[in-house]
């Protein structure tokens, strides 16, 4: 927690500081230090640095241009999102019927967020320049060199190689990451499903209606709140089970494969290792048939009379085992079908982490007499929850999100009978992202697809903050080095 | 020393018997795989007619709904790219954030933390959106910049192993005068070929792997775009299951060996590269 709050307390410093040195440059900097504040190239004309003073200039002309001519249209009506209705209205001259000049609500939003990201970034390189141009006015007036455009350019493959190797990669982030995550905070707060689709129909903001109902308020008709908590419980379980499982399956397996008596030991390993080399699609959507109502594994139990004693016992009304398409077993079916495809994962991960443990650790406990089951728990178990714990974490947040798994399982097989939870489009075996993709493939409901979106990115982010602070709390880096 | 022999004996049993189940339903795709019978075989576990029927179907006779050959162009042809691009966005920003440093390394890295909580598939609605206002939707431009173009939160493996590079060697070639370009040219990347291996390999096979992203993406149904993953998906349809269950398999068995392949070989990085991460906190 010290550490956040420190954190937080020297991002705001260094805003801090950045405004008290472009402060400083607009008060003590020459007439073109001050020009810089109307044309940004001046400062650079000053100093002959006229290539980089055109660049300037045509950034700021490009700014403007889009600030003025292109983004008003959209960021003024970011208000209300539209109200201009697509019609279609017949044109005399063309004698065609053609669409009236409509408002796109999603393209109102989107361009409406892109340009505040456009305008804080060029806020930013507007405050920088003029710092940047006081900088140079400085070493100007103590006589040192200045550097020329092709200096500048050898500078960023050198000093300022990171600038380069950063560039591309973070404006991925800021395209395919950032802004998406804000368009989905932001539609997690409008009324955006299948009524309102642009470009024929509009949407518009309705303030936290969608969390309202996805937390059970909404009245009796809305059934989001009931599925919700279905669904969050199981996820819940879900990822507990998940982790749990193939954590201590991969230790196991790992401890038995790294046994002395094991002959052959690649071997074993690489037969493991194919389960996870075939990718998922392909295996799970395989057992998934495997274990379909007339599948092969059906027919099998059928033969040998499990079907039928399972019938007497009462446990199943169908001429069939049930494995995936019903409440229950399904359950149980995923979790052991994610054993199969999980615990080879963590098998190597464990080999991995065992074959690191000291060896004079274990030796010397050897010699004070320790039996095999003493070293297990008292050296080797720790060791692995000290290397693995974080990915034990992450694994549980991997597990929440499981989109694979569930999806490629359950999909098209299991049907809920549920009503409740069939009216907010969801099933038993959903976890939250998969019943997020439904909402937003089948049914086009973005708004409570998107407030679901934040759910799970709180619920995942309060988990990981809680997890890592426990973990990290009391420095344990050197207790077992 | 018989008692020993016999530990031994039901330890690799207990084992082999593990090995054989875990195996079961690949060794049940691979003989499906090889079944004249072309929906799926629901009364025993070998098919009644071996012929490889299937895969000469899958490879020489495409029809509207199987184009394996075409879904294997195309998953191929993303995967290069995508592979090109991410790579070098991770090995950049490993870089960058492991051997420089700058007043922005510390909270761009805090960012990048909080960036990775969110999982990437969660904001897949608003990369669709922003796709389709480019015009990037059923278009495999625009998947190649789904998979690529914020790999560079995926750094945290390559830094660590960069981070085990000795800072010596850089300051060596700083003092005779290297830049920064040429440091990483020709001392830190030849040191590093095994992330950069792990990196190229990882960065390979996400798109094979891949089925949501393709899915939303790639959503328009004209089957000879498709990627492998939906292709395959495809064909278990309801409709189309007694038709193409075979085939499927066919596909699986194809698909299966090159990534394998390249999945043993990147095995052992995988371990470094997870446990060694967890070790330097």
């Amino acid at each position: 927690m010290e550490k956040v709050k420190a954190g937080i307390c020297a991002f705001f410093m260094a805003i801090g500081g950045f405004f008290k040195r472009f402060g400083e440059a607009v008060v003590k900097g020459d007439l073109f230090v001050k020009l810089s504040l109307i044309w940004v190239g001046a400062g650079y004309a000053r100093r002959k640095q006229f290539i980089k003073s055109i660049i300037a200039t045509i950034f700021e002309v490009v700014v403007l241009i889009y600030s003025i001519g292109f983004a008003p249209k959209y960021v003024s009506k970011f208000g209300s999102l539209g109200t201009v209705k697509q019609e279609s209205v017949f044109n005399i001259v063309t004698m065609k019927n053609e669409f009236n000049d409509y408002d796109h609500s999603f393209l109102i939003l989107l361009i409406s967020l892109i340009s505040f990201v456009i305008w804080i970034v060029a806020a930013v390189a507007y405050l920088h320049n003029v710092i940047a141009v006081y900088e140079l006015q400085k070493k100007a007036q103590a006589g040192e060199h200045i550097n020329s455009f092709v200096e500048d350019v050898k500078e960023l493959f050198n000093h300022k190689f990171h600038v380069t190797l950063l560039f591309l990669p973070v404006a991925g982030i800021v395209i395919f990451t950032i802004i998406p995550l804000l368009v989905m905070i932001l539609v997690s707060f409008t009324n955006y499903d299948q009524k309102h689709m642009p470009p024929s129909a509009l949407f518009t903001w309705n303030g936290f209606d969608n969390y309202i109902n996805l937390f059970g308020g909404g009245g009796l008709t809305i059934t989001f709140g009931y599925a919700f908590v279905r669904i969050l419980a199981w996820t819940l379980v879900w990822a507990f089970f998940a982790t749990l499982t193939t954590y201590i399956g991969g230790i196991l397996m790992s401890l038995l494969l790294n046994n002395k008596k094991t002959i052959c030991k690649k071997l074993w390993r690489t037969l493991f290792i194919v389960t996870i080399a075939v990718p998922q699609f392909v295996s799970l959507m395989l057992v998934r048939n495997f274990f379909a109502d007339s599948g092969i594994v059906n027919t099998i139990c059928a033969n040998i009379g499990l079907t039928g004693w399972l019938r007497d016992m009462g446990l199943i009304g169908t001429s069939f085992i049930p494995f995936l398409s019903a409440p229950g077993w399904a359950h149980v079916m995923i979790i052991l079908i994610n054993i199969w495809i999980g615990v080879p994962y963590q098998m190597l991960i464990a080999t991995g982490v065992l074959m690191n443990i000291p060896e004079e650790q274990l030796e010397s406990a050897r010699i004070d007499g320790a039996t095999p089951r003493q070293i297990f728990w008292k050296i080797t178990m720790p060791y692995m929850l000290f290397v693995t714990g974080p990915s034990l974490v992450t694994d549980f947040v991997k597990n929440i999100n499981n989109f694979n798994v569930i999806f490629l399982l359950t999909e098209g097989v299991y049907v809920t009978t549920n009503q409740l939870m069939a009216n907010s489009q969801a099933k038993e075996t959903d976890l939250l992202v998969t019943w997020l993709f439904r909402l937003t493939q089948d049914y086009y409901n973005y708004k409570m697809a998107s407030a679901i979106g934040m759910v799970v990115f709180v619920i995942c982010a309060v988990f990981t903050l809680i997890a890592f602070n426990r973990m990290i709390k009391g420095d344990r880096e050197e207790t077992f080095r | 020393m018989k008692k020993k022999t016999i530990s031994v004996i039901t330890h690799n049993l207990l084992i082999a018997f593990l090995a054989i189940f875990w195996l079961i339903p690949i060794i049940w795709l691979l003989v499906t795989s090889f079944s004249t019978y072309p929906g799926m075989n629901t009364s025993t576990f070998f098919p009644e007619n071996w012929g490889v029927d299937a895969y000469k179907n899958l490879l020489f006779s495409a029809d509207s709904v199987a184009q394996f050959p075409n879904w294997f162009k195309n998953t191929f042809i993303i995967a290069c790219f995508s592979c090109v691009i991410s790579s070098m966005f991770v090995l950049m920003v490993a870089y960058a954030t492991s051997c420089m440093r700058f007043a922005m390394r510390k909270p761009l890295m805090n960012v990048a933390v909080i960036l990775n909580l969110f999982p990437g598939f969660l904001s897949m609605i608003a990369v669709y959106f922003i796709l389709k206002t480019l015009g990037l939707t059923n278009n495999h431009w625009g998947l190649v910049l789904v998979y690529s173009a914020s790999s560079g939160l995926g750094y945290l493996i390559a830094k660590g192993f960069l981070d085990t590079v000795p800072a010596s060697l850089r300051e060596a070639a700083y003092i005779d005068g290297a830049t920064e370009f040429q440091v990483v040219w020709k001392v830190v990347m030849p040191m590093s070929r095994p992330i950069i291996v792990y990196t190229v390999i990882n960065s390979f096979l996400a798109p094979w792997m891949d089925f949501v992203f393709a899915k939303i993406i790639l959503n328009a149904g004209i089957s000879d775009q498709w990627t492998v993953a939906i292709g395959l998906y495809n064909m278990l349809e309801r409709s189309l299951i007694n038709t193409y269950f075979t085939q499927f398999c066919a596909g699986g068995v194809l698909v299966s060996i090159p990534i394998s392949v390249l999945f043993v070989i990147m095995q052992k990085f995988y371990v470094e590269g997870i446990t060694g991460g967890a070790v330097k906190g």
